[in-house]
Order: structure tokens, then sequence, then C-alpha cells
């Protein structure tokens, strides 16, 4: 029945198609807003009935659906989902941070730093170790002396290190997952973001001397603390300003934080801060120091599905297969050298924090799955160094995708078998109706 | 019953993808749009009499008659080509026409910071007070609830946040959002459908045809001949009564000026209430029909598929078919929670979508669908009607705050057509009330015919409107909107007059 309701809405699309509208239009936005969110949604359930996660069957549908096979999302009207996907990454990190209470997490302090350090922070430097060695298969790398070859090595290994929060929150919410595993990862890859955000930064100001571009160190730093700090005092806020709401006013409160959402990722873009640390500080802002966290959780369960589902078909949307077929070889081995970074790396982390065996078994699975964070540092490696063509973008963003595809796979699996899957307590009370319109008599 | 049900709604489901599939875009058609467009777009600045010029000029024959150009001369002349408005470019041509929100300048960063805190500080201000006993009291005893429950503030709020001073819905935002609009008039025809299981007109009273009929006709009719002498008065060129332009404007004007809210139905008792609010249903559907027609017969010139007007009304009643029929497979699924949520927006959307891509309107087609399923057997009817109803009131003012950001005040000519849209509106539904009721078997009492002969527009009016803006965005149309918005708010507070003076006349001591 699901994959009949898929074929008749893609046999409309088509059908529609013939109409030669411009489709740059919002009226075929709207179209594919709509297609997009049942015909993911059905094939989510697909894959879940064969044992994957919906949200690589969403992803996978927006492959499908997108330029890289049938095309009917075009390039344009992916274009239109930047504000889908702005709110989207906010809701996701305002959840992450709404359940990163300090009492609950404190316990786990040593396990995310360990964690943190031998394994993001050394797969950053196995990978960066992987491309100065493999530097023959990359022809950008080529024309490269060997200190230009490091640097750029370095910015990439960095690159192709960071995570995914979005996947994490998303996986374990759709898994009803709770416990160790589940609340590492997420602590994990919450300060991985951090650190990935400083350490691009910080590696391509290097590069850009080292490669002649001249830097201001200075500005630099200042772009940094403003990026990153600001993200706070920003999050910081804008978490009093939820907490205010959700204390004083009755009603519409699911409307105001998809309202806050929306801010933080148009106007936080706008002022250079990074939307999912304004969202991730607003939401541990309000569990920490509010008594409302669990209101706000609530609250944004109740618009997220949708959000979500666009977010991750978008994604997907978005991936470039026919990059994969030109760096293919490279992008395979990076994939394969960062997945044992990252097991391999978490396991010692675990093992020396003393972590339970379920943690060191199990976490590293959690640190794979790449999307939102990982394409934008892709995109931004691209800006910053236009020097050196769009192979080594390809090369990024081919890590990227396969890890978006693979990965949460992977990681839904670890889930299972730490037993943490469907763990999650639903005491919780459902989220309380949108204040009705007024009565309107009916007869 | 419920399996033959289905075969024939997938019956129906392939042969309208057929129908779909098998009719190609004339080329012919779009080249021949070339020159018809060049000229809309001159005349669009101009005035709707230049509008009017260009229609005849275009509305010459194709020079390469495509597969499905009618044969016979069509009933309605071809609309000439306009370009869109400027100010309703963003949400009409989408978020690539514009570019990317620009990052804002180091030096300007804490003013945009403390605009936004502040901005939200007020928001959540305006929300407490909204919800504050002691105002909502003072609303009460003001008579101002009916002005704010049709969301007014939300699109006064549009006009603030798309004013250069605030920039808030800069055209890159408002395109971005201009989906959510689309969706919003989906939402608000789905609603309307769904609210109209024909079980409710059993037992409905002989002469309701005839009320329905006059209080929808002397609206209609007083509202297209105010068209037709403002036209005249406002226009330096040669009034013709056959202009495809003047016949749509009016068409829509009138069509929105029939529309009543059920809203004026409050204060009446439950049972009359019912009658009074079947009666305003009704006038609805008379509403869907008059945007119906004029969405297919009044196709602008150079859309591909070249149809007669009454293949495309066809073709709307086959989309609204198909869109109801989808969703009801769908909702066989018995989806829960957010589950059930994303399948109706997704189906909304789809459907809203699908209409305004094929330039029909999406309320109509959105109406046919919710109309299907509250008249389809299952037990999902309630949940639905949950969903749509919690959902409705945030879709709506979302919606409005973008209607308010598109809303064009700056002509003064719509200022006029604002008191001039109340007092014929009024007028009509009165006249037509009473003489409907002049020998009715109907037993009304004087606030029931009040309600039917003095009600506040309703949200479907709004939506027509709305629906129209975006179908034809250029030219008069923005005309029409101010008229029907700021004649709506005009009617809610002369209603609101008229019914304090009515209570204080009764409580004074002579009135008996």
């Amino acid at each position: 029945m699901q994959i009949l309701l898929v074929l008749v809405l893609t046999g409309l699309m088509r059908a529609l198609a013939t109409f030669d509208a411009d489709e740059q239009t919002s009226a075929g936005v709207s179209l594919t807003l709509g297609y997009l969110l049942l015909s993911a949604y059905f094939i989510g359930g697909l894959f879940k009935s064969i044992g994957l996660p919906k949200l690589t069957g969403y992803i996978a549908t927006g492959v499908l659906v997108g330029p890289s096979v049938l095309g009917l999302v075009a390039g344009p009207m992916l274009g239109s989902l930047r504000i889908v996907n702005g709110v989207a990454v906010a809701l996701i990190a305002l959840t992450a941070g709404s359940e990163l209470e300090y009492r609950t997490m404190r316990p786990l302090f040593r396990t995310i730093r360990d964690i943190t350090v031998y394994g993001v922070l050394g797969t950053a430097a196995l990978l960066a170790i992987a491309v100065y060695l493999s530097r023959g298969l990359l022809p950008f790398m080529q024309p490269l002396s060997q200190s230009e070859t490091l640097v750029m090595a370095l910015v990439l290994g960095v690159v192709m290190v960071a995570q995914s929060p979005a996947v994490v929150v998303a996986l374990r919410d759709e898994m009803d997952a709770e416990g160790p595993v589940a609340s590492t990862v997420l602590g994990v890859v919450v300060i991985a973001d951090l650190v990935v955000i400083l350490l691009f930064a910080l590696t391509s100001s290097l590069a850009k001397a080292v490669l002649g571009g001249g830097v201001d160190m200075l500005q630099t730093a200042r772009t940094l603390a403003w990026e990153l700090l600001g993200s706070l005092v920003a999050g910081a806020v804008i978490g009093y300003l939820l907490g205010l709401y959700l204390r004083k006013v009755q009603g519409g409160a699911a409307l105001f934080v998809l309202l806050i959402a929306f801010i933080i990722a148009e106007v936080g873009q706008r002022l250079h801060f990074d939307p999912l640390l304004v969202a991730l500080a607003a939401g541990m802002f309000v569990r920490n120091l509010t008594s409302v966290g669990d209101e706000l959780h609530r609250h944004i369960a109740a618009p997220a599905l949708p959000v979500y589902i666009l977010f991750f078909a978008g994604a997907g949307a978005n991936l470039h297969l026919d990059v994969l077929w030109v760096v293919g070889v490279p992008a395979v081995l990076y994939v394969l050298v960062r997945a044992a970074g990252l097991l391999a790396g978490s396991a010692l982390g675990a093992r020396l924090a003393e972590a339970p065996p379920v943690v060191r078994r199990y976490a590293g699975f959690g640190l794979l799955p790449q999307a939102g964070l990982a394409l934008a540092l892709s995109m931004l490696f691209a800006k910053t160094f236009p020097e050196f063509g769009v192979e080594a973008a390809a090369l990024t963003l081919g890590v990227v995708g396969i890890n978006e595809v693979v990965a949460p796979a992977l990681y839904r699996f670890a889930l299972v078998r730490s037993g943490e899957a469907g763990k999650k307590q639903r005491s919780l009370p459902p989220a309380p109706a949108t204040p009705l319109p007024e009565p309107q008599p009916e007869p | 019953m419920r399996g033959s049900l289905r075969r024939v709604a997938w019956l129906a489901l392939l042969a309208a993808g057929a129908a779909a599939a098998s009719s190609p875009a004339p080329s012919g058609a779009r080249a021949a749009s070339g020159a018809g467009s060049d000229a809309g777009a001159s005349d669009a600045g101009a005035s709707d009499a230049g509008a009017s010029e260009s229609a005849s000029q275009s509305a010459e024959p194709s020079p390469r008659p495509g597969l499905l150009e009618p044969l016979a001369a069509p009933m309605v002349a071809p609309l000439p080509a306009v370009e869109p408005d400027p100010a309703l470019a963003p949400v009409i041509a989408g978020s690539d026409s514009a570019a990317a929100p620009q990052p804002v300048a180091p030096a300007e960063r804490p003013g945009v910071v403390i605009r936004t805190i502040l901005g939200l500080l007020a928001l959540m201000v305006l929300a407490y007070l909204g919800g504050h006993r002691r105002v909502l009291a003072w609303e009460k005893r003001l008579g101002i609830s009916q002005v704010i429950t049709a969301g007014f503030p939300f699109v006064l709020l549009g006009m603030l946040a798309r004013s250069s001073s605030v920039g808030i819905l800069s055209d890159p935002i408002l395109a971005e959002l201009s989906p959510l609009l689309r969706l919003g008039l989906g939402w608000i025809g789905f609603v309307a459908g769904i609210r109209f299981d024909t079980r409710m007109f059993q037992g409905l009273p002989a002469r309701t045809a005839r009320i329905v009929t006059l209080t929808t006709l002397f609206p209609f009719v007083f509202l297209v001949g105010a068209s037709a002498a403002l036209l005249f008065a406002f226009s330096d060129q040669a009034f013709q009564p056959g202009d495809p332009v003047f016949l749509r404007d009016a068409l829509i004007l009138g069509t929105a000026g029939a529309m009543a809210a059920v809203s004026s139905t409050r204060s009446l008792q439950r049972e009359s209430r019912s009658v009074v609010s079947r009666v305003i249903r009704l006038e609805e559907l008379a509403g869907v029909i008059g945007l119906a027609f004029v969405a297919a017969f009044f196709r602008p010139q150079g859309a591909s598929w070249q149809m007669p007007g009454t293949a495309w009304v066809l073709l709307t009643i086959g989309l609204g078919a198909t869109a109801g029929l989808l969703v009801y497979a769908i909702l066989q699924r018995q989806p829960e929670g957010a589950d059930f949520v994303v399948l109706t927006l997704g189906s909304i959307s789809f459907a809203a979508g699908a209409a305004s891509y094929l330039l029909l309107s999406s309320v109509v087609v959105a109406f046919i669908a919710g109309v299907l399923l509250a008249n389809f057997p299952g037990g999902y009817h309630d949940r639905l009607r949950e969903i749509l109803f919690r959902l409705e009131r945030p879709i709506l003012l979302l919606s409005l705050v973008i209607v308010g950001a598109l809303w064009q005040v700056g002509d003064w000519r719509g200022w006029v057509l604002m008191p001039v849209f109340m007092v014929l509106r009024l007028a009509g539904k009165w006249l037509g009330t009473t003489l409907a009721l002049g020998h009715a078997e109907l037993d009304l009492d004087a606030d029931e015919r009040r309600a039917i002969a003095m009600p506040p527009l309703g949200p479907l009016a709004i939506a027509i409107v709305t629906n129209a803006l975006l179908l034809y965005p250029g030219g008069s149309i923005s005309l029409i909107v101010s008229a029907v918005i700021g004649g709506g708010v005009l009617t809610e507070v002369f209603l609101q007059l008229l019914s304090r003076r009515r209570a204080r006349l009764s409580l004074s001591p002579g009135s008996g």
C-alpha cells in the first residue's frame, strides 16, 4: 500500500511536470514540500519495516527524487528548503540542549572528554595523515609543496571528522533510546561540534598563512570569539526569553518555539552566529536554569516530525551522486579511515574513562553519521579555498554523502544491540493542543 | 462498500494521472505568449484601463494552435499576461528570484541584536496581554473581539515587518515563506470543505435556498455594479463591459463580498444558530464555485495546457477529487499523533501546490478534497477535524502576516473601495434577507435575521482575494485585496458600534 501511494504521488508529480510551469515559482515549492513530506514519510516506513532507520528512508527519498536520480525535485526548489533546514537545525539543537542536564550528565563528563580527545581529535589527526599519505590520489594536492600539503591535510582532516548532532538526536527520538550510550554520544557530538568549529577556524587560518594569503590572527580571534562566545551569549538570552514565555504566557508556546527557531536560523546566520550553538545554549539554559525544561521539550516535539522529514529528505536531495564517481576511491578510503578512527578512538577513550562496557563497544557508532555541520563545513572549505576548485569540495561532499546514507543504519544497529532502543520512559504528558479557534457553531 | 469505494478511488486516480500525463504543453502557446507578455508587462505599471487595452490586443488568435486549443471562440477573452507586481514578485517567483539574506556588517550587529530581542520581548508582552483576563474583559466591553479574531493585528504586523525601517520580512524571507501562504489557503479551503457534511443539509427549511440565493446574489450584483462604476470613474479609457480584466475583478469582488462569517451566529440560541450557520455554509459553497469559475475561465495568456474554461473546471474538480481520494487512501493507514500531522500537512500542501502549479485555485481544490473526506465513510473524521481545527488558527494567522506584508496600501483607490465595499455588501445582504424573508415560512427572530442580514466578513473572503492575488499578481487585483481586507475590518467595527448602540437603546428607560 505504501509503495502504491508513493507511485501514485510520483505519477502525479510527473504528470504535473508536463504543465511546463516555471519550476522556480513558489507554487512548485509548495507542491514539492507536500510531495517530499508524503513520499519520504512512506519510504521511511518501508525502511523501518526492513529493519533500517526511517531517517535513512527520508534521506534515500531525497536522493531518489532529487536532481541526481529522478529529477522530480529540481535544484531551485531545493534552494527554497533553506529556511526549513535552518529551522530544523535550530529545533534539533534546542532538543539536544534541553536534554543536556548538568546533574545527569556530570557522571559522563570524563567519558565524554576522553572520547572527544581520543575519538574525535585522534580521528581528525588520523584523517590528516591519511590525506597526506594518499596525496597522489588527489589531483588538487599535486602542485602543493610539502608544508602546504601538510596544512591542507590538517584542514581536510578537521572537515571530514565532523559529526552530526541532528542525526543523533533524530535517531534517538525515532528509536526511543535512552541509556549511557545515547547520552554519551549526544554529549560527545555536541562538544565535538564546538571543537570542530574551533579547529576549522584555526587550521584554515594557518593554511591561508602558509599558502601565502596572509592572515590577521587578531581578526581571526575576534571572528571566532564572536561566533562562539556570541552564539553562547545569544543562546542564553534566547533561553531566558523562552523560559519567561513558557512560565508567564498561556498558549501559543509551540508557535513561539517555531518563531524562535526561525529567528535563530535567519537572524543568527546574518549575524554570523552559529545557529546550532545558539539553539543548543538556549536549550541548555532552559533545562538547567529554569523549571520548564520538560515543557520546552514537549512543545518542540509537536512541530518536529514534519520539519525533520523535510530536513533529511532535503539533505538527501542535495547529495551529488555524480561527484562520487569522480572522487570515489579516495572518498571510500577516508570513510573507512574515519570509521576505524572513531570506533577505535571512542573505545580507547571510554576504556581510559572506565565507562561501562556497553559504551566502549557502541558509542563510536554514534559518531559516524554526518549531515548538516559536515555539509556546511564542506561548503565553507570550498569557499575558503577556491583555488582548489570543485574537486576538493567534491571529495569532502563525497565523504559526507557516504556517511549520510550508511552511518544512520549503523548507529541504529548500535542502539538496538546496546539494549537502549525503546527504553525511553514515556513519562511526559502529551503536548497540549494549540489553543483552538474561538468555538464556531456547528450545525 | 469500502472495497468498491477504493476500487473507484484508484480508477479515478489512474484516470486523472493519465489525463494529466496526456496533456502536452503546446509550444506554440508559449511562443505566442511572448508578445502578449511584453505588452502586458508594460501595461501593468499603468492602469487597469491600460491592462484592459492590452487584453483586447492580446486576445488575437495564436499563430500556432496547440493540440488542446479550443476550436470555438472562448467564452471569455484571454487575460493579458501581466508581469508580477514587484511587491508580489517574491511570493510568485520563489526564493531563487532573490538573493539569500545578506550578512549584517559588524558595526550594525549590536543594533540588530537589540532590535531582535526587543521584538521578541514585544511579542511576548503582546501574547501575555492577549491572554490576560483583564484585557479580554476590556476587549469584550469595547466589542472589538471580532476584529481581533479576524486577525487584523497580524495583517498590521506583516505590514510593519515588511516596512523598510524594520526589514524583517525582506524579499528573500518572504519568498521562502511563500509556500506557507499557499498552504494556508489550502488549509482554509480544506477546513471549509470538511465542515461541509451533506447530512447537515437534511431537514433544512424549504425557503433556505431562496435565502442563500438572494443573500449571495444581491451583494454580488451590487459589488459588480460598483466595480463597473468605479472602474469607469477611475479610468481615463472608454469602459468596455466585456473587458476580461474588469469582469475578473468584478467577479472576485462580488464573490468575496457574498461571504459571511459563522461568528455572526455566536449570540444566537443553539437551535436557530444551526439553521443560520447552515445558510452561511451554503453561501461559502457559492463563493467557492465563483472562485472556481474565475480561475478556470480567466486564464493568464501564455500559460501552458491551452484548454477551454469548461475543461479547466472539470480539471479543478478532478484534481480536488484526486486529492480527496489520495488523502482518503492515506488515512486508511490509521496514523496517530505526529504521523497524522505529517500526513495532513503533506496532503494539503500537495493539493494546494498542485492547484497553484496549474494556475487553479488552491482554495477550491482543497475544498473539494475536504468535502469528499467529510462525506466518505471511515473512522478518521474526528481526528482529522481535531488536527485541522487545532492548526487552523496558527496557520491562518501566519498567512495573514504574509498577506499584510503583501498588502499595498499606497493606492488611494483601494481606500475609496473599502467603505464602498462595506456599504454595498451590507446593503445587498440586508436587501436579500428582507426579500427572502418577506413572505417566509421561516420563523426567525430579529437576532437571527440580523445574523443573516448583517454578517461580518468570514476568513474565506480573505482567502478568495489572496488566492486571486496569487493567481493574477499584477494590475488591479491589489485594489480588490485592499477593498476586502479594509472593508472587512470596517464592517466589523461598524457592526460592533451598531450592536452597542442597540444594547444602549434597549437599556435606556424609554425603551420599554
